[in-house]
């Protein structure tokens, strides 16, 4: 979405009416959707906490400096309430394995079954090796690799030093180089 | 030889967020020390793993706006709703008050009425310590 018209949208949303932010919710509800279930393992979860973020962001609004970008601000809300979901215990980071509900990228439908089959196992072993490594980890990693997040957004989700995020997100891709070598990966035909 | 390569270099290195000077200065050490060139390779092999595990949120199909909008514009309902039957109940008082009916007969229905909205605060009342007190209340499903 071009930044003038969320802005215009963001404005009017601030002025009450809540029709102007159907476009803001379906607009940020892809990314939003991967990064809660990244953060929670699971489907289910994911959906309850994107739905209260909105909800959340919405009655926020009028605190919103609108010289700022939308995005990072509202996955912030969005992080902070999976984290709130996980303690209050209302939620588990549960894995699920989300090839049973969520389709996979086009680049895999025209791969061959064994392809498929490999890229299935190492997609699993790539999932559980994330649900073994801790929240702070997890998180960073989910922002970088599959939102595509760059630091200095990063910096602004996480509300840390953008120079912390390049020292978060190599004790995250330790930890997680770690807890795959205890599932039996091996990096060592890898270079 | 002391290592001129930290490691948040190297994370930068891979997630192309170094300048051009410092990119070609991390690639020159890189290609100096096997060791580095070593641990780079186990990065980019974790990160080209994520590539696997994207999926496409985008394609299951049930937005969340139904939900996120009902939730917008209940409490509009709930405040004219309550402001309604507040108004309603005052009016209904006064011209029962003003109503030429026996004096008894108006205590008895205030007493009816006085009796009934006392029961219902009371079982509300009890409900809610309940809920405060269930071990359960947080379990979903």
């Amino acid at each position: 979405m071009q930044p003038d018209i969320e802005r215009e949208l963001i404005r009017k949303c601030k002025a009450g009416d809540s029709r102007f932010y159907e476009p803001l919710v379906r607009a940020y509800e892809p990314s939003g959707l991967r990064l809660a279930v990244a953060m929670l393992g699971n489907l289910e979860d994911a959906r309850d906490a994107l739905q209260e973020a909105f909800v959340k962001t919405f009655e926020s609004l009028h605190r919103f400096d609108l010289r700022r970008p939308f995005g990072p601000w509202f996955f912030q809300i969005l992080r902070n309430h999976c984290r709130d979901m996980l303690r209050s215990r209302q939620a588990r980071f549960k894995l699920e394995v989300l090839d049973e509900k969520l389709e996979l990228r086009p680049a895999d439908a025209g791969a061959s079954p064994e392809r498929q089959r490999q890229r299935s196992a190492a997609r699993e072993l790539l999932w559980r090796a994330l649900e073994r490594i801790g929240e702070e980890h997890r998180e960073v990693l989910v922002l970088k690799e599959l939102q595509g997040f760059r630091y200095n957004e990063i910096a602004k989700i996480l509300d840390i030093p953008e120079g912390t995020v390049a020292s978060r997100l190599f004790h995250a891709r330790r930890a997680l180089k770690e807890a795959l070598e205890e599932m039996g990966a091996s990096f060592a035909q890898e270079y | 030889m002391p290592q001129r390569v930290s490691h948040e270099d190297l994370m930068r290195f891979i997630d192309g967020e170094l300048s051009p000077d410092e990119h070609a200065r991390v690639e020159s050490e890189v290609a100096a020390s096997t060791e580095l060139a070593r641990e780079l390779a186990i990065f980019k092999s974790l990160k080209s793993g994520f590539q696997d595990l994207s999926f496409q949120a985008d394609t299951y199909h049930h937005s969340v706006w139904d939900a996120v909008n009902t939730n917008l514009t209940r409490p509009v309902g709930w405040i004219l709703m309550i402001v309604g039957v507040a108004a309603w109940m005052a009016y209904g008082v006064y011209v029962f008050t003003r109503s030429p009916v026996d004096p008894w007969e108006k205590l008895a229905v205030g007493a009816v009425v006085i009796g009934m909205i006392l029961l219902l605060a009371s079982v509300i009342w009890e409900r809610y310590r309940d809920w405060l007190t269930d071990p359960y209340r947080d379990v979903y499903r």
